[in-house]
C-alpha cells in the first residue's frame, strides 16, 4: 500500500516537472529581459529538475521489483537532487550579481530595481 | 504563424519518436542483438583465472582494453596530451604568476563562496573513488583527473587565483606532482622488465599478467581485494598527472591578460 503511494506521489511529481518545465520554456522566449529571463530558467531548474527527482527517487523506492537495486537509484536521485537543489540558486545567483554589476543587461522595462537604488553591487 | 506551429509540431514529433525508441522498443537493443565475435572475445577473457594467458584481471572492459590490450597507444595518447601542457608551459615560462597580489579579498559573493565549500568535499571524494575504481567500474585515471580538476577550476572561479596561490597550489608545485604522476606511469610501463631481470625470465613492456614465455605477473589481488595488476596503478599515476596538468592550465590561463601581455613585452624590449 505504502509502494502503491510512493508511486502515485512520485508520478505527481514528475508531471508537476514537467509543467514547470513548459512554463520556464514559454517564459525563457517570451521575457523582456535577462533577469526575469534567468528567473524562467530558474523555475525550469528547481521545477522541472529538482521535483521530478524527488518523484523518480519515490517511484523508485516504491518498486519492489527493483530489489535491492531501487536504493541504489532512489537515492542516486536523491543525491543529485540535492546538489541541483544549492547548485542551481548559487549559479543563477552568481550570473545575475555579475550581469547587474558589469551592467551588461540593462534592467529595461523596470518596475522597481532595489540593488540599483541601494547603491549596487558592492 | 504556420511556420511556428511546423516547428512545434516537428519538435513534439522528435520528442515522441524518441520517447518511443527508448521505451516501447525494447530500448536500442533490438537494433543491436548480436554481440560481435570481437567483443564476445574481450568479455570472455578480461575477468577469467581460468585463461591465465589471456586475461587482465579486470571486469571493466574498456580499462582492460585501454591499459592492458592497447596499452601502449594509451601511453601515446597520454604523451600527446601532456606535449600540448608543455607547449602552454613553453608559452608562460617567462611569466610572473605571483605579480598582482591582492590578498584574499577577491571573488564571488557569500552565498556562491558557501556552496562551493559545500562541493568541495564532495567532488575530492567522487574523484578518488572513480580513479581507484577504475578497473572495476566505468571511469579511469583521465576522468578521475578532469573531475579533480574541476576543483582548482572552480577555486579560481569562486575564491580568485590568489586563493590558491595561498595555498601554495602554484605552478612549480603542481607541475611536480604532475611529474610524479608521468614518472609513476613510466615506472609501471617498466616494472615486469625489471622483475623479470631481478628473476632471470623474459617480459615484455606495459605487461600485466603473465603471457607465453614471459611469466611474469603482477598481482590481481591485494587480500580479497581486486587490483587489476597494473590497472590501478596505471588508473592513479593518471588521475595524479592529469589533476596536476590541468591544474597548471588552468593556474597559467587564469592570469590576467594585461599582466601576461605586459610581461611578454618587457622580455621582448630586452634584448
Amino acid at each position: 500500500m505504502i509502494e502503491y503511494v510512493m508511486v502515485v506521489v512520485g508520478g505527481a511529481l514528475l508531471l508537476i516537472g514537467a509543467v514547470c518545465d513548459l512554463i520556464g520554456a514559454l517564459g525563457m522566449n517570451r521575457f523582456p529581459n535577462f533577469f526575469v529571463r534567468l528567473h524562467a530558467a530558474t523555475v525550469g531548474v528547481i521545477g522541472g529538475a529538482f521535483y521530478p527527482l524527488i518523484g523518480a527517487a519515490l517511484i523508485a523506492f516504491g518498486s519492489e521489483y527493483l530489489g535491492t537495486y531501487r536504493w541504489f537509484v532512489g537515492g542516486c536521485a536523491l543525491v543529485s537532487a540535492f546538489l541541483i537543489l544549492i547548485l542551481a540558486p548559487a549559479g543563477s545567483h552568481a550570473l545575475a550579481r555579475a550581469a547587474h554589476k558589469s551592467k551588461t543587461a540593462v534592467v529595461t522595462p523596470k518596475v522597481a530595481d532595489h540593488l540599483e537604488e541601494d547603491g549596487g553591487v558592492k | 504563424m504556420k511556420k511556428e506551429l511546423l516547428i512545434a509540431m516537428s519538435m513534439v514529433i522528435t520528442v515522441v519518436v524518441m520517447a518511443y525508441i527508448a521505451t516501447l522498443g525494447g530500448g536500442l537493443g533490438p537494433l543491436f542483438s548480436d554481440v560481435r565475435p570481437l567483443a564476445k572475445a574481450f568479455l570472455s577473457t578480461t575477468l577469467d583465472p581460468e585463461k591465465p594467458l589471456f586475461t587482465a584481471m579486470s571486469p571493466e572492459a574498456v580499462t582492460a582494453i585501454v591499459w592492458d590490450y592497447r596499452g601502449l597507444d594509451t601511453l601515446f595518447e597520454t604523451a600527446v596530451f601532456y606535449l600540448a601542457i608543455i607547449g602552454a608551459i613553453a608559452i608562460y615560462r617567462d611569466v610572473n604568476e605571483k605579480v598582482g597580489l591582492k590578498g584574499s579579498g577577491l571573488g564571488l559573493s557569500k552565498i556562491v563562496r558557501v556552496v562551493t565549500k559545500v562541493l568541495i568535499p564532495i567532488n575530492i571524494a567522487i574523484a578518488i573513488s572513480i580513479a581507484l575504481h577504475g578497473h572495476l567500474t566505468p571511469g579511469g585515471g583521465f576522468q578521475a583527473g578532469a573531475a579533480m580538476a574541476v576543483m582548482p577550476m572552480l577555486l579560481i572561479v569562486v575564491f580568485s587565483r590568489y586563493f590558491l596561490l595561498e595555498l601554495k597550489l602554484t605552478k612549480g608545485l603542481a607541475l611536480a606532482f604532475r611529474s610524479i604522476g608521468l614518472t609513476g606511469i613510466a615506472l609501471t610501463v617498466f616494472l615486469p622488465i625489471i622483475i623479470a631481470l631481478v628473476n632471470g625470465v623474459n617480459a615484455y613492456i606495459m605487461q600485466n599478467q603473465m603471457k607465453v614465455n614471459a611469466p611474469v605477473g603482477l598481482p590481481a589481488f591485494i587480500g580479497n581485494s581486486l587490483i587489476s595488476g597494473s590497472l590501478i596503478l596505471y588508473n592513479v599515476f593518471e588521475f595524479l598527472a592529469v589533476t596536476f596538468g590541468f591544474s597548471v592550465l588552468f593556474l597559467l590561463l587564469s592570469i590576467e591578460e594585461d599582466i601576461v601581455k605586459d610581461q611578454m613585452r618587457g622580455e621582448v624590449s630586452e634584448h
